[in-house]
């Protein structure tokens, strides 16, 4: 909406590689004064083609590609898609497996909210907090990496299973990761809930409310910060949830009051992760034993797909909120006829307008690092004053974010 | 806002008592997880091209869903494509997820927008624009989403005919002997 | 409290770093030649952390077993093996494999396995160390 008088608004593009975001992403921002007036998003800097790349792949193969679609949530999208192919193929799977594939869920989890509590912290200029997080983060890689082989593509997802299981001789060093995580979990709350710096930069700041996220179907712990109630462990009966104890993780859990905004998001975050530990204990105790795949032999496996002849959805609740894969079978090929993935930011994404709406620049960072966007780079934002164009740098933007901490301290 | 629940049965008779024959194929799907074999429930419908609107008011009427995505196929002579829902989140295990499928012939693959219902729809819309070549009438912004602006036009990289993109292919692996 | 760090800060003061150093003061410009130096005893490195078991590291041949089936081929993701038609075996270049290790559980005779070398930097992407066969 333009102001019908004298002062004009000026144009900020920053874009597609940018500091606070994970992911190449353009916004255009109109400015008068500090304060954004309007934004308006473009995205597909990084476009990699996977979809069509993995319809010419055989399913066993796009287990692959599609772990490399995101580092982080590098767990979810395999499994989201052996779900899909399972729908459509009518594969059962061992009720084992079910709880191995919990176990690393809420084990990939754990990492993620680590990682996004650092990067939150460091865009504020808090960088102490980041080494503290991050180093705790490693234990969770050293225990990721004695259960499936390495840190970040765990490659353990099979179709109709898991590719590896865990024994009684893993156990020790679980209990173990898991009880550090126990004993510093109030560490961490204390730091990030009671410190009055944090409080100040994120309270009442990127205010989404529930009406908004609704219709702009945002999905993750960006919308359930704003009161709706929707997590697809809980609301769906899928791998080894209904028989767990669960549920929806809203702020008004801890304060009693929803807002919407930044410190509301950094609330349910927190919550999860003491939510994760407790659903690993749950499962390490009520796991059956049996197999974990429910067909051992590729070739068989590879010639079930050739048969077959449907579709199939498959959804997943990734640190950052739903994954989706629809997967169709033609009956001709083992190669799927259709493979369409569906990442949770991308939903994410337009809420980003009206939170941005009437708020500084030097909040760009944090309001939008809050609703954690998948993939990380660094580079410059174009200014265009009065036709002049002037470059900011990655320093210069951070430094921006900086000093309105700073400026808030006195 | 409390709603009533209806189960898979009663949700498919709700569409087709509104709109009789042009709904064509339902199915429900129910697969099982769990001890206590809960069910997760998926219901497919095909819908006509020219009522698709208002069946999706009418489902706004019944609860307010949540629209995950929109997925297209090529299947030769027209194009399909299925809006996938999700109604009832909120209370535990008791989603379901409704998928709506329209078929566009080739000829005049045009359909309506549902950003005025549902304004998180423009993400979606715009990507099968440009990846299927469907036209989408109404829509609030028809910018290329994720495809750059140099790419040809008239190219859509979904379709399997001779539009796709398999001239632009390279396989930039092999070693030359 | 306004600084709800400082006894995280001195506490860390009085730890002992958290990483490990690096192996060797300076960074080496081929890191095979370099780890034959060290088998040979010519350079001292500092000991990396030892990999757990089941380390998904450099993959391993064993050409005798191998029956030439080319299921292996048939669920490489990146099209890293290439069969060898006059002979019936397979080769294998390193530089395009992801370490998924799907191929060890997919081989019939099982003579594929996964040492736990890692340390594979090179300049040359089809050099002599990056191809097994």
């Amino acid at each position: 909406m333009a102001e019908a008088t004298t002062k004009t608004t000026y144009q900020i593009p920053i874009g597609p590689i940018h500091p606070a975001l994970k992911e190449p992403v353009m916004f255009e921002f109109e400015i008068s004064g500090e304060r954004i007036v309007d934004v308006d998003v473009s995205l597909g800097h990084i476009h990699r083609t996977v979809e069509w790349t993995g319809m010419q792949r055989n399913p066993i193969q796009i287990l692959y590609l599609a772990e490399r679609i995101c580092g982080i949530c590098s767990y979810c999208h395999p499994i989201a898609f052996a779900r899909a192919v399972e729908h459509a193929c009518d594969i059962e799977v061992p009720e084992r497996a079910w709880y191995l594939r919990v176990i690393q869920g809420e084990l990939e989890r754990i990492c993620s909210h680590m990682l996004w509590a650092g990067v939150a912290a460091h865009e504020i200029g808090f960088d102490t907090v980041l080494y503290l997080t991050w180093q705790m983060r490693e234990k969770a890689l050293d225990l990721t990496e004695y259960l499936t082989g390495n840190r970040v593509t765990k490659a353990i997802t099979m179709i109709g299973g898991v590719r590896r299981d865990i024994t009684k001789d893993m156990l020790p060093k679980i209990h173990e990761t898991l009880n550090y995580f126990k004993d510093n979990f109030e560490k961490l709350r204390h730091i990030f809930l009671d410190d009055k710096t944090i409080k100040m930069r994120s309270q009442g700041c990127g205010i989404l409310t529930y009406d908004d996220a609704l219709k702009l179907c945002a999905v993750g712990p960006t919308t359930r910060a704003s009161g709706v109630k929707k997590d697809s462990r809980v609301d769906q009966a899928y791998f080894a949830y209904p028989d767990l104890d669960i549920d929806y993780m809203t702020p008004d859990k801890l304060t009693g009051e929803v807002n919407g905004d930044v410190y509301d998001r950094i609330i349910v975050r927190l919550l999860e992760v003491k939510q994760s530990i407790d659903l690993i204990e749950q499962c390490i105790d009520k796991m059956p034993s049996g197999e974990i795949v429910s067909e051992p032999k590729i070739p068989k496996l590879l010639a079930t797909f050739k048969k077959t002849s449907g579709e199939g959805i498959g959804k997943h609740e990734a640190p950052r909120g739903e994954v989706f894969h629809y997967v169709k079978f033609n009956g001709e090929s083992e190669k799927p006829y259709t493979w369409k993935v569906r990442a949770p930011t991308y939903n994410n994404i337009l809420p980003w307008i009206p939170m941005l709406k009437d708020e500084q620049i030097a909040d760009i960072p944090i309001v939008a690092a809050s609703t954690d966007p998948c993939m990380s780079c660094t580079n410059r934002v174009a200014i265009i004053h009065n036709k002049k164009r002037t470059i900011l740098d990655k320093e210069e933007l951070h430094r921006f974010s900086v000093e309105k901490t700073r400026r808030l301290m006195k | 806002m409390v709603e009533k629940r209806l189960n898979p049965e009663e949700i498919v008779k709700y569409f087709k008592d509104e709109f009789k024959i042009k709904i064509k194929d339902s199915r429900i799907e129910k697969r099982k997880a769990g001890a206590k074999k809960q069910e997760f429930i998926s219901i497919w419908m095909k819908i006509d091209k020219g009522v698709f609107k208002k069946a999706v008011k009418h489902l706004c009427e019944l609860t307010f869903p949540h629209l995950a995505v929109v997925s297209g196929n090529d299947m030769g002579k027209n194009i399909e494509l299925i809006y996938h829902f999700s109604l009832y989140y909120g209370t535990r295990n008791e989603e379901v997820s409704l998928n709506i499928s329209v078929d566009l012939p080739k000829s005049n693959p045009t359909i309506e927008t549902l950003c005025d219902i549902i304004p998180g729809a423009l993400v979606t819309e715009r990507e099968k624009q440009e990846m299927l070549g469907v036209k989408i009438k109404g829509i609030p912004d028809s910018r290329r989403l994720f495809l750059p602006d140099d790419f040809p036009k008239g190219m859509y990289p979904w379709r399997k005919d001779e539009t796709g993109p398999q001239k632009m292919v390279r396989n930039l692996h092999e070693v030359k002997k | 409290m306004r600084f709800t760090m400082l006894p995280q800060v001195f506490a860390q003061m009085l730890k002992k770093p958290f990483t490990n150093k690096f192996p060797v003061k300076y960074v080496p410009r081929n890191t095979t030649k370099l780890l034959e130096a060290v088998g040979k005893g010519e350079v001292q490195i500092i000991p990396p952390i030892e990999t757990p078991p089941n380390f998904r590291g450099k993959i391993q041949y064993d050409k005798e077993k191998c029956t030439g089936c080319q299921l292996c081929i048939r669920v490489c993701p990146s099209g890293a093996i290439e069969f060898k038609p006059e002979e019936k075996k397979i080769k294998i270049y390193l530089a395009r494999c992801t370490f998924c290790s799907q191929c060890n559980d997919v081989c019939p005779v099982n003579c594929l396995s996964m040492s736990n070398e890692f340390l594979l930097a090179d300049t040359d992407k089809y050099s002599k160390d990056l191809i097994v066969e």
